[in-house]
């Protein structure tokens, strides 16, 4: 372990980046015990049904199937949710999507199961299904649920949009198509899980939010919330996709009767792309109007959001998306419709960029269209209208925080890449085309209203003389981990071997929400500063003691140590540790990320979630090729200057950086999850085309450093904002290279080639 | 228990199929694999061949070059032989897959496999291929375009396997060149690719070609009239579009996951183009 | 089956259906998680580990087929808890963010500079580019393999 002290602003590897790189660190799948069963759900396979019956007598006469479980073993409400409990733990009358699960195995191994599962027949009464959002609204369309498809309708608006288009000198109108896009995290959902004897349910899994898991396993299994202990060790990848439950119901019922047996459940790579979640798919109709000069004026948007048959967070996913609508722009009328209606189509969910990715495209490329009508360059037409500290967004929120998106802009006019373009572009090859694109982004950062975005941090002093940090919200390779060990050790003053670190685990670590939202690091990370000064100084005070000091003055922190300076005389941290007792030693403190002070008047709709105050920023460059006799399109090159405040550790800063634009850019040019009448065509990475090392070009990263004064060392979370970027930078390159506008994510060779 | 049969050389091989003539034969596993560990196959018993020397490698006779079937890709890549003398077989084998699949992946499974975007076969039906099968009783050869049947289908026989394959130095053609299109610049299955080899004369004129594409029907297609549009003129950006339109009439792709059939015949037509490079 | 392989320079033997998938074997039966599963159909990479020094996909061998052969896994690299150069590198230059491809990445990276021990940043995304990251972007993983590659050449870090 390093003996480099762990100072924040300076580049540090990660905490746990030993441990990965020999293979140690063991994840939720690797975990194992003894005796333990397999669990594996039975698949509805139609996108719309009723359930007239299922027969399990084959699968049950299987040897070393141990139970095969259906609703009605399901005692409690039989509903999970985050917000909206409308998803079944197994469907009982009806499935509402191919991934709805029928009936549960239990099985002595994996082959068994695979085998019980595919002996289980279902009787279905088909029922004819919807699949497309406005076709969803129509009042004749097959219904989802009991009510109506329209699961939420909203606006936000500002100012007096519908009229101002009068005063406008230029109005620009066009529709786009966001596809969805898998998570495809490398580590699919998994989970183990056991009763202990005391009826306790212990579950180890791959998990976005152990302690809100509690809740909904509770809530649908008719379990009390302080019977479950969840314990979340470093995901795989979660990128939104393990934010709610997707094991956890089904294990915790798994593990209620399996008569004190562990039982693990793993999705294998189909079965994730079938019951998992999705970013959402969304229809977009834009209208801007600006004046000759270029100054926005008018925002009008619908935006349609295909949320499955299931809420998951699609009502917040949309509120996040309305907010952004207008893009990093003073717009001062805005009239921003959104309708999220359920589909027969697979559930979506929180994705990375959540509703913003998608909005994305809609305002950036109505922004080169205005642009170009008006003859004004694109990066002049963004600078003109970029919001600053102190101006009112398109949400009607005043910008109290750091707003860095003009700097942004202003670093990306001056750099290499920009200013090489046009070079670059006439040096295309034969039979290829050349182009750049850009793209100003935001995405805000946590709960926005209606729910405290909170976390409680622990910080104790162990008997050996170690500063153990209890994070109580998962690290799922944003590397929030190591920046809170960065913390902890900057202000005790000590370095990585001195550290030691749990992983959230509902018994031992204290609530802080959930690892999403660009929140963890800004909101656990102020509390834990706030937790770590007050340990320090209780430190400082009790070695005064120790020393007989008549006052607690000339004390301070080293690594392994309290040094008196004035006198020399030092007390090692490990003797502390065994002079005073343990609840001694511990410091408990809560933050909460402050909120939007005004009364915006509007997207009343939304309880939670809208509006939000604090936003991180980028601008971003793509260098595009495209080849005329293919259409296939390459990124040659890629510039992203994000400003997410001060920055804790610029290696974390720019892998978020890269990973976010990487998947960006995958969402951009080859992921689309292919569906014919709900069901997925592509459930495999053989077809769900994922970016190789070959495709993601080298990605220049600058910072642009403001102070965030909330943020603690004045960071703010920049995990979102990067994937934002790349499919409208990338239009925009390709527009530029062949002069046509593409509409349609992904921006397919295909689609280049009849365009062209 | 499903048996799994790794014989050391092709006498073992014989004894290994009496008695079970229906099993499953491999060397990498890159295609068969992925369908047993995905239960789409089920064959009472598996033969590795990656332990028979004498299926491996490559040798020159004369104006010939022999490769044994269970030669791996990456080997194919490493091979002097294969990149002096085959260029076109090499810029294939260049993009299949990946590293790992190509560690892995034999020329013998890719042509056995006999998908219509097997990227082997489009430069081995330019290079004229015969294929080397044996069984216990017998050993023969057949063109490689006699042995492809069909997609996913060969003429092998019951106990008989693809023990190499022969190639005639192709060294009166001056431009070798293959192109495949892909959904991305690694693992990617080809959605429309083509082999072609030319010979140019100093002045330009074509005086050879023989081109074939991939994934552009149910098995390799090849266009005569495409080659006879081209041998005896000059190469030009037309004569490239005079024969790409026929290349577009001869070809009879499929729509799929991956690609419209449109597309593909769009594309099979303007890979000719790109010869025109030689012309810039 | 009884089958008798080296695993990370040991004789080891393990009972099992030859058909076994290998990757399985050594999870499951060795205990040996460092290895990882992700897509079940050789298009991700995760599972690779070296075979006679070859960097090969072990979710696309069967178990029978290792007889004999000299296996290395993640876990192995290390020797004597010294990190392997690549290793090194990753940590250092921050390739690993959720891990999750790491052991496959690294092991497909040393057999790459087993080949070319001196690769330009394009050959060096040639040779990774069936082991896919979710996560990084590739841009840090390239960083990495090419400073381990100058190291384990003796020069001096850039």
């Amino acid at each position: 372990m390093s003996m480099k002290m762990l100072e924040v602003g300076c580049p540090m590897p990660g905490f746990d980046a030993r441990a990965k790189v020999t293979g140690e660190e063991k994840y939720a799948a690797d975990q194992s015990r003894e005796d333990t069963l397999w669990a594996g759900a039975k698949r509805a396979g139609i996108a719309h049904g009723i359930i007239r019956g299922i027969d399990t007598s084959a699968a049950r006469a299987l040897p070393g199937v141990y139970a095969i479980l259906t609703r009605k073993d399901i005692t409690g409400t039989n509903r999970q949710g985050i917000v909206h409990k409308d998803q079944p733990v197994l469907a009982g009358g009806k499935v509402r999507h191919c991934g709805d699960p029928v009936a549960l195995v239990l099985a002595e191994d994996r082959d068994i199961l695979k085998n019980a599962l595919s002996l289980i027949r279902v009787d279905f009464e088909p029922l004819p299904g919807v699949f497309d959002p406005e076709k969803a609204l129509a009042p004749e369309a097959p219904r989802v649920h009991e009510t109506r498809n329209l699961l939420q309708k909203a606006v936000i608006s500002t100012g007096n949009a519908m009229e101002s288009f009068n005063e406008c000198d230029i109005v620009v109108e066009d529709s786009f198509v966001a596809s969805g896009q898998e998570h495809a995290f490398l580590e699919t959902e998994n989970g183990l899980a056991w009763r202990e004897p005391d009826g306790k349910i212990v579950m180890i899994v791959s998990t976005q939010a152990p302690f809100r898991d509690r809740f909904e396993i509770a809530h649908a299994l008719g379990l009390e919330v302080d019977a479950i202990r969840v314990i979340s060790p470093y995901l795989r990848g979660g990128f939104g996709g393990k934010d709610g439950s997707t094991v956890q119901c089904l294990l915790a019922l798994a593990a209620l009767h399996a008569g004190g047996r562990p039982v693990k459940m793993w999705w294998e790579r189909e079965e994730s792309f079938i019951a998992g979640y999705k970013r959402h798919p969304v229809k977009m109709q834009y209208r801007l109007g600006a004046m000759r000069d270029g100054t926005l004026h008018a925002l009008q948007c619908s935006l349609f959001y295909d949320t499955g048959p299931y809420a998951h967070l699609g009502v917040e996913v949309m509120a996040l998306g309305m907010e952004h609508a207008g893009g990093p722009y003073r717009i001062p009328n805005t009239f921003i419709e959104g309708w999220c209606v359920y589909t027969n189509n697979p559930i979506s969910g929180a994705m990375r960029g959540f509703g913003v990715c998608q909005v994305a495209f809609g305002i950036e490329r109505m922004m080169d269209l205005l642009a170009s009508k008006l003859g004004i360059s694109r990066l002049d037409i963004r600078l003109k209208n970029a919001l600053l500290r102190g101006d009112r967004n398109c949400a009607g929120v005043v910008l109290v925080h750091s707003t860095g998106i003009v700097p942004c802009l202003e670093t990306l006019g001056r750099h290499n890449l920009w200013m090489e373009s046009s070079k670059w572009k006439g040096a295309a090859g034969p039979f290829k085309r050349r182009g750049v694109g850009i793209a100003a982004v935001f995405n805000a950062m946590g709960y926005g209203r209606g729910i405290p975005d909170s976390a409680i941090a622990k910080v104790e002093l162990t008997r050996e003389g170690k500063i153990r940090v209890y994070s109580g919200v998962p690290d799922m390779g944003q590397g929030n981990a190591s920046a809170f060990v960065q913390f902890a050790g900057e202000i005790l003053c000590q370095n990585a071997s001195r550290m030691e670190l749990i992983l959230p685990d509902t018994n031992r670590t204290h609530p802080s929400g959930s690892s999403s939202a660009g929140r963890t690091t800004y909101t656990y990370g102020n509390a834990l500063i706030l937790a770590c000064k007050e340990l320090k100084e209780k430190l400082l005070h009790r070695t005064a003691l120790m020393l007989m000091l008549d006052e607690a003055r000339g004390l301070t922190l080293l690594p392994g140590k309290v040094k008196h300076l004035p006198s020399g005389r030092e007390v090692p941290l490990d003797l502390i540790g065994r002079t005073f007792p343990e609840t001694d030693r511990i410091v408990v403190n809560q933050f909460v990320m402050p909120v939007a002070q005004d009364n915006v008047n509007t997207g009343k709709e939304f309880k939670i979630g809208f509006p939000h105050v604090l936003f991180s920023y980028a601008a971003h460059l793509a260098y595009v090729e495209v080849d005329e006799l293919t259409g296939k399109i390459d990124v040659k090159g890629y510039l992203a200057v994000t400003e997410g405040g001060r920055i804790i550790n610029p290696l974390g800063f720019e892998q978020q950086v890269h990973g976010a634009v990487a998947q960006g850019i995958g969402y951009g040019l080859m992921e689309e999850v292919l569906l014919d009448e709900g069901r997925i065509l592509n459930p495999n990475f053989t077809n769900y085309i994922l970016p190789t090392s070959l495709d993601i070009p080298e990605i220049a990263t600058v910072s642009v450093e403001m102070v965030e004064s909330t943020g603690p060392f004045g960071m703010k979370g920049i995990g979102e904002v990067g994937t934002n970027g790349p499919l409208p930078a990338i239009a925009g390159a390709v527009e530029d290279a062949v002069g046509r506008r593409l509409n349609r994510s992904p921006l397919t060779a295909e689609s280049i080639l009849c365009a062209m | 228990m499903r048996e799994i049969i790794l014989p050391g050389s092709l006498d073992e091989l014989w004894r290994c199929f009496e008695g079970k003539p229906q099993a499953a034969v491999y060397a990498g596993g890159t295609d068969l694999l992925v369908g047993l560990y995905n239960g789409l196959l089920n064959p009472e018993a598996l033969i590795c061949l990656d332990r028979i020397e004498e299926l491996q490698g490559v040798g020159e006779r004369g104006e010939s070059i022999r490769i044994g079937s269970c030669t791996t890709h990456a080997q194919l890549l490493d091979d002097p032989l294969i990149k002096s003398h085959l260029p076109v077989l090499w810029q294939a084998i260049r993009g299949i897959g990946s590293p790992l699949v190509r560690n892995m992946g034999t020329i013998g499974g890719n042509i056995c496999t006999a998908s219509p975007a097997g990227d082997t076969l489009p430069p081995l039906y330019t290079l004229k291929a015969e294929v080397e099968l044996r069984s216990k009783e017998e050993s023969r050869r057949m063109a490689i375009e006699d042995f492809i049947a069909g997609p996913g289908a060969t003429r092998l026989q019951p106990a008989e396997i693809l023990t190499g394959v022969w190639v005639q130095k192709p060294g009166e053609y001056n431009l070798h060149h293959f192109e495949k299109v892909g959904l991305r610049n690694a693992l990617a299955c080809s959605v429309v690719s083509m082999a072609a080899l030319l010979r140019l004369a100093l002045n330009g004129v074509v005086e050879k070609a023989t081109l074939a594409w991939g994934s552009a029907g149910p098995t390799i297609v090849t266009c005569p009239e495409a080659e006879k549009k081209l041998i005896g003129e000059p190469l030009s950006m037309a004569l490239l579009q005079e024969a790409a339109a026929l290349v577009r009439k001869a070809v009879c792709p499929i729509s799929d996951v991956r690609a419209d059939a449109d597309y593909r015949r769009i594309v099979a037509g303007n890979l000719l183009l790109r010869l025109g490079n030689v012309l810039k | 089956m009884r089958i008798s392989f080296y695993l990370n320079g040991k004789e080891t033997h393990v009972d099992v259906p030859p058909g076994r998938k290998f990757v399985d074997v050594l999870r499951e039966d060795l205990g040996l998680t460092g290895t990882k599963e992700c897509c079940g159909a050789g298009e991700c990479g995760a599972c690779t580990i070296l075979v006679d020094g070859q960097a090969r996909l072990s979710c696309l061998m069967a178990a029978a087929q290792l007889q004999g052969r000299r296996v290395t896994t993640i876990e192995g690299l290390a020797a004597d808890g010294s990190l392997h150069p690549v290793q090194e590198a990753f940590i250092e230059y921050g390739a690993v963010q959720c891990g999750f491809c790491t052991p496959g990445v690294v092991l497909a990276a040393v057999h790459l500079l087993d080949r070319n021990p001196d690769p330009t940043r394009e050959q060096i995304r040639e040779g990774l580019s069936g082991n896919l990251c979710r996560c990084s972007g590739y841009v840090k993983i390239v960083d990495a393999v090419e400073a381990a590659a100058r190291k384990m050449q003796g020069g001096t870090p850039q």
